[in-house]
C-alpha cells in the first residue's frame, strides 16, 4: 500500500475505533453462527456414529459418491462451515454425490468402543449404507486427520473392497514424530488405564487443554486480533466460525483412546508395521487404490515428520502428495481452502469418479 | 489491515506478532520437556485420585439413601440405548417397506473439458 495521509489515516482510526464498540457490543450478545447447514438425511445412527446424505440439487453427478471420515476429537462440521466457506457445499456442486461420517460424544456406556469397532462395524456399516443408497458399490473415502487414520486402519484390513479412491488430509502416520504431545503421554508419567478407569472416556476439556497448549500464546494473541479487527465484519465471522468449532470438542470413548495412546504413541505400531486389528495385521502397503495425501506446510498439530512417510508406505501405484500452505485446520477450511485443497481435490477426483 | 508507516496501530500489531512467535516457541520448548510432563500428569494423577474419592463416597452415600447412582443411570442409559437402536431398526424396515422407490440423479457426469 502506498504511504498515506497522516489525517486520512487518524480518520480510518477513529472510524475503526468507533464500529469496535459498536460491533464489540453485538459481538457479545449475538448468537453462536450457524454451521453445519447445507440440507441432509441422517441416514444412519449408531451411538457415537452419525452418518448424512447431503441433498444434491443437480440430476446429474459422478458415478463414484464420497464418503467423508471425520476425525473423532471434533465435529464433522468443519467440512461444512457457511455457504461460500463449505467443503460439502463445494463438493455437491461440483458433481459429487457426499456423504459424511461424523461422530457424537460417546455415552458413558459407550466407554468399550475401541479402535476396532470404528474400523470393522462403524466405516463398513456406513460404506453399505452408502452403496444401499446410491446403488453403486464402488466409493471415494477421504478422511481428515484421525478420520484418515481409521480409513487408512479399513482400507488395509479390507483390499478388495470396493473403495475406488482414498484420500487423506494431515493424517499422521509416525506417531513419535509428535513430539509435543510425546512428551505429554510420556509412559512413565502417564496412567492412561487409570485415567479411563477413573472418567469412563477422556474427557473433551482435557482434550482441548492439550490441543490448547501446543501454542500456548494462540488464543490471547487470538483475542487481542479479534479486537483490533472487530469493525471488520468477515474477520469477526471467521474468527467466531472457527472459535466455536475448536472449542466444540468430543471426548473419547475410554478403550479407543487407551488403544490410541498405547499402540500409536507408545508402540508406534502402525508406522513400525506392528499394528494389529482384532487379531488381523495392518499393512499400509496392501492399499491399491489411487491415494491422495494433503499434507499442510505450517500444521502445529501433525508436523510434516509425522505425516509425510505416509506416501511411502501405500501400495498403490497410483499415488500423490500435495503439501499446501496452510495449518491443521486452514488447509481443510475457510479461505486458503478455497483457493488450494479444495480445487486439487476435485481435479484429482474428477477423473477418478467415473 | 493497514500497515503503512503513519498506522498508529502497526507497531502494536508487530509486537502481538513478535510476543506471539516468541511464546509459542518457548512454551512449545518448555512443554516438550519432560520435567514439564512429568509435573503435568502429577496434576492429572493428583486431580484423578480426587475424583475417584468423592465418586466412591459419593456411590456410598446415594446407595445408603436407596438412590441411583451414576453406575445405576449408565446402566439405565445402555438400555434405553439398545431400546432406541431396535427402534431405529424397525423403523427403518418401515420405511423400506412403505416408502416409493426414489429415483436419484443420473450418475453419468463428466469431467469439464480440460
Amino acid at each position: 500500500m502506498s504511504e498515506a495521509n497522516p489525517l486520512e489515516t487518524a480518520r480510518v482510526e477513529f472510524e475503526r475505533t468507533l464500529q469496535r464498540g459498536a460491533k464489540g457490543l453485538a459481538y457479545l450478545t449475538a448468537p453462536p453462527p450457524a454451521l453445519g447447514i447445507s440440507p441432509k438425511k441422517t441416514v444412519l445412527s449408531k451411538g457415537t456414529m452419525q452418518l448424512y446424505h447431503y441433498t444434491q440439487p443437480s440430476d446429474e453427478v459422478y458415478r463414484v459418491p464420497i464418503l467423508l471420515v471425520m476425525a473423532t476429537t471434533n465435529r464433522g462440521y468443519i467440512f461444512d462451515m457457511v455457504p461460500g466457506q463449505s467443503f460439502v457445499e463445494f463438493l455437491i456442486n461440483r458433481g459429487y454425490d457426499v456423504f459424511m461420517l461424523d461422530w457424537d460424544a460417546p455415552r458413558a456406556d459407550e466407554k468399550n468402543l475401541g479402535i476396532d469397532d470404528y474400523v470393522l462395524d462403524f466405516i463398513p456399516a456406513s460404506i453399505a449404507k452408502v452403496a444401499e443408497i446410491s446403488g453403486e458399490s464402488d466409493v471415494s473415502i477421504v478422511g481428515y486427520c484421525f478420520g484418515g487414520v481409521l480409513s487408512l486402519l479399513w482400507a488395509a484390513l479390507n483390499p478388495d473392497s470396493p473403495m475406488k479412491n482414498l484420500a487423506t488430509f494431515t493424517t499422521p502416520v509416525n506417531f513419535k514424530a509428535m513430539e509435543m504431545f510425546q512428551a505429554w503421554a510420556d509412559q512413565r508419567f502417564f496412567d492412561v488405564d487409570r485415567l479411563t478407569d477413573t472418567f469412563g472416556n477422556c474427557p473433551a476439556e482435557m482434550l482441548y487443554s492439550a490441543f490448547d497448549m501446543l501454542r500456548p500464546a494462540a488464543k490471547l494473541a487470538g483475542n487481542i486480533r479479534l479486537l483490533d479487527n472487530l469493525w471488520d465484519d468477515e474477520f469477526v465471522n471467521s474468527h467466531r466460525m472457527f472459535d466455536r468449532w475448536a472449542t466444540d470438542m468430543l471426548p473419547l470413548a475410554g478403550r479407543y483412546f487407551r488403544e490410541t495412546t498405547k499402540q500409536l504413541m507408545w508402540d508406534n505400531a502402525l508406522y513400525e508395521g506392528r499394528m494389529e486389528i482384532a487379531g488381523r495385521k495392518v499393512d499400509l502397503g496392501a492399499i491399491k487404490a489411487p491415494f491422495f495425501h494433503a499434507v499442510a506446510e505450517h500444521d502445529h498439530i501433525i508436523p510434516s515428520a509425522a505425516s509425510q512417510p505416509l506416501v511411502q508406505m501405500i501400495g498403490s501405484k497410483d499415488k500423490q502428495e500435495v503439501v499446501l500452505k496452510g495449518g491443521h485446520v486452514s488447509l481443510i477450511a475457510g479461505g486458503n481452502a478455497v483457493k488450494r485443497l479444495w480445487p486439487q481435490l476435485d481435479l484429482w477426483l474428477q477423473d477418478r469418479s467415473l | 489491515m493497514s500497515n503503512t508507516p503513519n498506522d498508529p496501530m502497526a507497531f502494536f500489531r508487530q509486537m502481538v506478532s513478535q510476543w506471539e512467535k516468541v511464546t509459542n516457541e518457548f512454551g512449545g520448548k518448555v512443554a516438550s520437556s519432560s520435567e514439564f510432563a512429568q509435573g503435568m500428569q502429577g496434576m492429572t494423577t493428583a486431580s484423578l485420585t480426587v475424583q475417584q474419592a468423592v465418586s466412591e463416597a459419593t456411590g456410598k452415600a446415594l446407595t445408603a439413601a436407596n438412590m441411583p447412582t451414576r453406575a445405576d443411570m449408565i446402566a439405565i442409559g445402555e438400555r434405553l440405548g439398545a431400546v432406541e437402536a431396535q427402534l431405529t431398526r424397525i423403523e427403518t424396515l418401515l420405511t423400506k417397506t412403505n416408502a416409493p422407490p426414489t429415483i436419484g440423479p443420473k450418475r453419468t457426469r463428466k469431467p469439464p473439458p480440460k
